[in-house]
């Protein structure tokens, strides 16, 4: 039996199907979802309003709107409902099949696949917050999430084992930075605002590949670029590059150790201006990494542990560090999980000044859901 | 600029690497996925030496927990076949098959002819659980419902490889054969005991009691998905000696604190055993409801 291959009338004919799609979807209601995350929290950090007291917080509530659009394509919406108000937080289609090839294309917004935990809803984490070094280093606020669209195809690979390929066309929102004021005479920023509205187009490409050990455990490896534009009217970039690991062994029917790290380096090209030589810039190279270990027995409870050790994105590139001890209880099914947190921060200092006391926080956060969206992810 | 030039280098890297994955291969057997062993040992049955036949979540594992690993993405990449369990016990079968970016591949729901039983009849909510709303998936536990499933699959062969149709039809008639005999040799075998009452664990046996004729009168979960509160425990031992119940079928996959429990009470004998049979080999699925009942019965 000879298998067929799809001639180019078939993928502009696909095209043109899904383009009219809407008129066969939405047979039903979509999957709905939504998770809450209350949580407590006590922090002895200075800067934090509420510290040396008790804080209740709703937290982050998502909403999860997901199902197929017709046999070829899914959508997938996220919100973020917090005291901002309601954001979108991902909104994007993923062309699974029909194009040539096993090429997927998606396209929309959505948190970036930079090395592992990016990706990664904060719900799912084991622990209360992504990884300071992540949000040290990444571009964007809370996580790396853009517009853009993105192709990724399964590479050829040896046995069962899988290799994944995906370069991602931004638009590149989330690296802008804006430069402070001179306060020289003539300093485009106190004239015309530095362009710092606009952006430029960035890149983000991966390569992820995954082995079976045994029957179950896996191996996941993967290494990760992103590039783009952080001042227009200077010119400079930031780019960061990560690799990353993950393994997850079972150790029996009902318990297994996940380990997981990231490395990551960032070159970034700050702006800078003086009266004299106009646009300048200056280059941090900072680089760090972060590694835990997070044991489930029972299918249902989980303790472990991480550590986090990175420059700061500044002149002094001093190094600041983090330890953390987490643990969880999962109940009915993954509808409520109760996860406990302990971390002590430590702020790097440069050579010769004081170090400042580390700041501990302690955190209880319920993760609850409905729907088929759930608190951790299988 | 340099990353722009980059950029097309690996665009057009994506693109060869596309041309070549799609390039005509010739295929010797049809290729078959299954969620389960069962599915993909009755596969094996009906398909015989036209079939290579592939399965998912092992035996021993929950069937309804089952990691997307891309290991099985890659497995139904190359598959032209795939048989799902359907009644939502398999909803992670649709990820893995999507990842797997085949457009080739025949989806098989293989409940599409059976009988469900245990269909909510009132809006299914949390309080009962994590219930199927469907209906009780696990189906392939009645040899009736096995044969039900083999007509199915060899039509599917027959539409992919209409060269063999008739032997996979002749194939599936035999199984089903066989399958009937199984059952009503297993009747004989439970009519036999003096008491033909049973405890499960989770409700994974009603489509086996109701093939051999057994009676289900209670759960270690006192519902799907939940595990059991010291309450719900003391009204099983009350029912346990009440009706002296023989035997506890336990998945492998779940605690083992209260069948241990329930033993120690009132001396029911707790039988471990999985769902699943062992293997996709065309004899595994019968072998293993054969050897349900052996252990059942005791011999
Ligand atoms: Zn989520
Ligand atoms: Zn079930």
């Amino acid at each position: 039996m000879i298998r067929r291959r799809y001639s180019p009338a078939c993928i502009i004919f696909i095209s043109l199907w899904i383009a009219g799609a809407p008129a066969v979807a939405g047979v039903v209601n979509p999957n709905i979802s939504v998770i809450g995350q209350p949580y407590l929290m006590v922090t002895d950090d200075p800067a934090n309003p509420d510290h040396d007291r008790l804080r209740m917080d709703p937290g982050e509530t998502e909403v999860v709107f997901d199902d197929y659009l017709n046999p070829f394509t899914r959508g997938y919406f996220t919100l973020a409902l917090n005291e901002d108000g309601l954001e979108l937080e991902e909104g994007w289609f993923r062309i699974l099949r029909g194009l040539p090839g096993a090429l997927n294309l998606k396209g929309g917004k959505w948190r970036q696949g930079f090395g592992k935990l990016n990706a990664q809803h904060p719900h799912t984490y084991p622990f209360f917050d992504g990884f300071h070094v992540l949000s040290e280093f990444l571009p964007g606020d809370e996580s790396f999430n853009e517009s853009g669209l993105e192709l990724s195809e399964r590479l050829p690979s040896p046995g069962e084992s899988s290799l994944v390929a995906s370069l991602a066309w931004l638009q590149g929102d989330s690296f802008r930075q804006v430069r402070g004021d001179t306060i020289g005479s003539g300093d485009p920023i106190s004239l015309s605002g530095d362009r710092s509205e606009e952006s430029r187009p960035a890149v983000l490409g991966r390569l992820s590949a995954f082995s079976l050990i045994g029957e179950r455990s896996g191996l996941d490896f993967g290494l990760s670029a992103t590039s783009g534009t952080n001042n227009v009217a200077a010119g400079t970039r930031t780019t960061v590059y990560g690799a990353d690991a993950k393994a997850k062994l079972w150790n029996s029917e009902r318990s297994y150790l996940v380990l997981q790290a990231e490395v990551l380096k960032l070159d970034r090209e700050d702006a800078g201006w003086s009266c004299a030589t106009g646009y300048a810039h200056e280059t941090v190279k900072p680089w760090g990494w972060y590694i835990y270990g997070d044991y489930n027995w029972d299918l249902r409870w989980n303790a472990g542990a991480s550590f986090e050790r990175y420059q700061a994105a500044d002149r002094d590139q001093a190094w600041n560090s983090a330890f953390g001890l987490f643990g969880g209880v999962a109940l009915m099914e993954e509808t409520t999980a109760f996860r406990v947190g302990w971390e002590r921060f430590r702020t790097g200092s440069a050579p010769g000044d004081v170090q400042p006391d580390p700041v501990n926080t302690f955190t209880l956060r319920v993760i609850f859901s409905m729907g088929p969206h759930k608190t951790h992810q299988f | 600029m340099s990353y722009r030039i980059s950029f097309r280098t690996v665009v057009a890297a994506l693109a060869l690497a596309c041309c070549l994955a799609s390039s005509t291969r010739a295929m010797a057997k049809i290729k078959v996925v299954a969620s389960l062993t069962d599915l993909g040992s009755i596969a094996a049955a009906v398909g015989g030496d036209q079939v290579e036949v592939k399965t998912i979540a092992r035996p021993q594992s929950d069937p309804h927990h089952v990691e997307v690993l891309p290991s099985y993405m890659v497995s139904v990449s190359k598959a032209r076949l795939y048989l799902k369990v359907g009644l939502m016990l398999d909803q992670w079968a649709d990820q893995i098959i999507d990842g797997s970016r085949n457009n080739k591949v025949e989806i098989l729901d293989c409940s599409a002819h059976i009988i469900p039983l245990e269909v909510p009849t009132t809006r299914v909510d949390g309080r009962q659980g994590d219930v199927h709303p469907n209906g009780n998936p696990h189906y392939w536990l009645d040899p009736r419902n096995g044969g039900i499933v083999a007509r199915d699959i060899a039509a599917a062969l027959g539409r992919i490889d209409p060269a063999h149709e008739v032997e996979f039809r002749q194939r599936a008639e035999t199984f089903a054969k066989e399958c009937e005999d199984s059952r009503v040799d297993g009747v004989a075998r439970i009519a036999a005991l003096p008491n033909r009452t049973m405890i499960t664990y989770h409700a994974s046996w009603v489509y086996f009691a109701e093939a051999v004729a057994m009676e289900v009168p209670g759960h270690v979960e006192p519902v799907p998905g939940i595990p059991p509160t010291g309450g719900h425990l003391q009204e099983l031992v009350d029912l346990i000696r009440q009706r002296q119940i023989p035997v506890l079928l336990q998945e492998p996959y779940y605690s083992q604190d209260a069948p241990e429990f329930l033993a120690r009470q009132t001396g029911i004998r707790v039988i471990k055993a999985s769902p699943s049979c062992d293997s996709a080999q065309p004899d595994s699925y019968l072998a293993h409801f054969n050897k349900l009942i052996a252990e059942i019965v005791g011999s």
